[in-house]
C-alpha cells in the first residue's frame, strides 16, 4: 500500500463520523455519477469499511486500490469500473 | 543454524496462534460456525439464547431506581446487572468485543455528527418496542427462535425484511434530500494523546479483558453463582466471534435490499443448520424441556415485532447483538441506540405482558408440534434452499435492491 500515498484522487468523500451502512450508501451514490476510471477517495472513521469498502467495490466491478491509515481515520482508493 | 531450543519455540508458537486467533481476518462463515457451537452450549447450560432481556435488566434499573418502578410492572428491585444473567451476558459480549478491536488495532471512539445521535436512540427505542411485541429482538425473536424450532422466528423475518425495506428508504431519502453534515473537528487519534501512546497500551488492555473474564467464572463460582459465570464466559466468545468477522445480524436483512450482498445471509443460514440440529438433539433427547425458547407472539406479535425492530435497526445502525459489539469496540452513536432500547422496552413490554395488547399479538407456537420430526427438518431444508437460492438470485439482478 506504500505507493498509494501518491495517488491522486478525482473526487474525495469525507464521511468520517458517520457509521455501517452510511459510507457504502454514499459510496454507492457518488460512483453512480462517476465516469469510468476516475478514482474515488473515501475517508471514514468506521472500522467495518477496512472489509465494506473493497468487498462492494468487487461487487460492483470496480477496483479496489487500497487504504491509507491516518490520524484517526482511514483513506479508501477506488477505482471505477468500465 | 536457527535456534531450536523449546522455549524459542513454544515462544514462536504462542506469537503464531495470538495473530491467528486475535489479529488474522476471520471470515464470516468462520463466526457462524462458531456462534452455532456457542448458541447450542448456551441452551444446554441454562436457557436457548436472548439478549433483549438483559437490555430489560439495564432499563429496570432506571425505572426502579427513579421511582417509577410500577411503569415497568416492577414490584420490587431489579436483580443487580452483574448477577442477571442475560445483563452479564452482554455486558460480557461488550467487553469481548473491546478487547478483540483492542487486540485486533480497531478500537476507535469517533464522535458522530449530532443527528446521528438522535437516529440512534430513536432506532434504539423502536427496537426496544419491537422487541416487546415480538418477545424477542432479532437475536432471540429471529435467530434463536428459528434454531429452536418457534414459528415466531419465520414471522419475525418477514417482519424484519419489510422494516428493513423501510429504513433503507429512510436513509436514500435523508440522503438526496437532508444529507447528515459531516462535523468539523478531527477525529480523534489514539497514537497522539498526551502522555500516553493509547495504540501500543490497548492490545494489553484487550488481553487482559480476556483474561480477567474468564477468571470471573471462578469468582462467580466461588459466591455458588456457576450459571451465571458461564453465561460471562460464553458473551466473552460470543462477543469475540462478532467482532472479529463482523457478524452483524442487522446485515443479514438490510444489504440484500441496499446493496444485494448476501454474504450475512450465508453465514446465518450455515449457523442456523449448526445451531437448529444442536436443539433438534437437545429437544429431541430430553437433554431440555422442548418448551424452552417457544415464548415467540405467534404471529401478530413477531410480524409487527419484527417491523418496527427492522426499521428502528436499520436507523440505529445496529441491531441488538450488533449494538453490543459496535458499542464494544468505541461506536459512540450505538451507545445511544442502547440507551433509547432500555429507556423503553421495561414499559412496552410491560403494556404487552399486563393489558389485552399480549393476547392480541399472539403466542409462542412450536413447529414440532404442528409438523411432528418428520416432517419439521423437511420444512428446514427447504426453508433455508429457499433463502438461500432467493438471496444468490437477487444478489445477480438486484431485483430487490432499493435504487437510488
Amino acid at each position: 500500500m506504500d505507493n498509494l500515498e501518491n495517488v491522486k484522487a478525482d473526487i474525495v468523500l469525507d464521511t468520517r463520523g458517520l457509521s455501517c451502512p452510511m459510507p457504502i450508501l454514499r459510496l454507492k451514490k457518488e460512483m453512480k455519477t462517476t465516469e469510468p476510471g476516475k478514482i474515488v477517495e473515501v475517508w471514514s472513521t468506521d472500522p467495518g469499511s477496512k472489509k465494506d469498502m473493497p468487498d462492494f467495490a468487487k461487487k460492483q466491478g470496480d477496483e479496489f486500490l487500497g487504504y491509507v491509515d491516518e490520524a484517526g481515520y482511514t483513506r479508501y482508493l477506488i477505482k471505477k469500473g468500465g | 543454524m536457527e535456534k531450536t531450543s523449546l522455549r524459542s519455540q513454544i515462544g514462536k508458537e504462542i506469537k503464531r496462534g495470538y495473530h491467528f486467533i486475535f489479529i488474522r481476518d476471520m471470515p464470516l462463515w468462520v463466526a457462524g460456525i462458531g456462534i452455532g457451537i456457542l448458541a447450542i452450549l448456551i441452551f444446554l447450560w441454562r436457557y436457548p439464547w436472548g439478549i433483549s432481556s438483559g437490555y430489560g435488566n439495564w432499563g429496570n434499573q432506571l425505572y426502579y431506581y427513579l421511582g417509577i418502578g410500577k411503569l415497568a410492572g416492577l414490584a420490587e428491585a431489579p436483580l443487580t446487572p452483574w448477577i442477571h444473567p442475560v445483563s452479564v451476558m452482554n455486558l460480557a459480549m461488550i467487553f469481548g468485543a473491546t478487547g478483540a478491536s483492542m487486540m485486533k488495532g480497531q478500537f476507535s471512539t469517533y464522535l458522530a455528527p449530532p443527528r446521528e445521535y438522535v437516529k440512534g436512540f430513536i432506532g434504539g427505542a423502536l427496537m426496544g418496542i419491537g422487541s416487546s411485541f415480538a418477545n424477542g429482538c432479532i437475536e432471540g425473536g429471529f435467530y434463536t427462535a428459528v434454531g429452536v424450532f418457534s414459528t415466531g422466528g419465520f414471522m419475525m423475518m418477514i417482519g424484519l425484511a419489510l422494516g428493513s425495506i423501510l429504513g433503507v428508504k429512510y436513509l436514500i431519502w435523508e440522503m438526496l434530500n437532508w444529507p447528515v453534515k459531516i462535523p468539523t473537528q478531527k477525529p480523534l487519534d489514539c497514537k497522539k494523546t498526551p502522555w500516553i501512546n493509547w495504540c501500543k497500551v490497548y492490545p494489553y488492555i484487550g488481553g487482559g479483558i480476556y483474561i480477567l473474564i474468564c477468571l470471573s467464572f471462578y469468582v462467580y463460582s466461588a459466591f455458588d453463582k456457576t450459571v451465571v459465570g458461564g453465561m460471562a464466559f460464553f458473551g466473552l466468545w460470543v462477543g469475540f466471534f462478532m467482532q472479529r468477522s463482523r457478524f452483524c445480524l442487522q446485515r443479514t436483512f438490510r444489504n440484500p435490499f441496499m446493496t444485494g450482498d448476501y454474504e450475512m445471509v450465508k453465514a446465518v443460514i450455515l449457523s442456523l443448520i449448526i445451531y437448529s440440529a444442536g436443539s433438534a438433539v437437545i429437544k429431541y433427547g430430553f437433554f431440555q424441556p422442548e418448551t424452552h425458547g417457544i415464548d415467540h407472539r405467534f404471529w401478530m406479535g413477531s410480524l409487527l415485532g419484527g417491523g418496527i425492530f427492522g426499521l428502528g435497526m436499520v436507523i440505529a445502525g445496529a441491531c441488538a447483538s450488533s449494538g453490543l459489539w459496535r458499542a464494544g469496540e468505541g461506536n459512540t452513536k450505538v451507545w445511544l441506540a442502547i440507551v433509547g432500547f432500555c429507556t423503553v422496552y421495561p414499559f412496552t413490554k410491560n403494556a404487552v405482558k399486563s393489558t389485552a395488547l399480549g393476547p392480541f399479538l399472539g403466542k409462542g407456537v412450536y413447529l414440532v408440534d404442528v409438523l411432528t420430526w418428520t416432517w419439521t427438518p423437511v420444512f428446514y431444508l427447504a426453508f433455508f434452499l429457499a433463502w438461500y437460492f432467493l438471496a444468490v438470485y437477487n444478489e445477480k439482478t438486484e431485483k430487490f435492491v432499493i435504487s437510488l
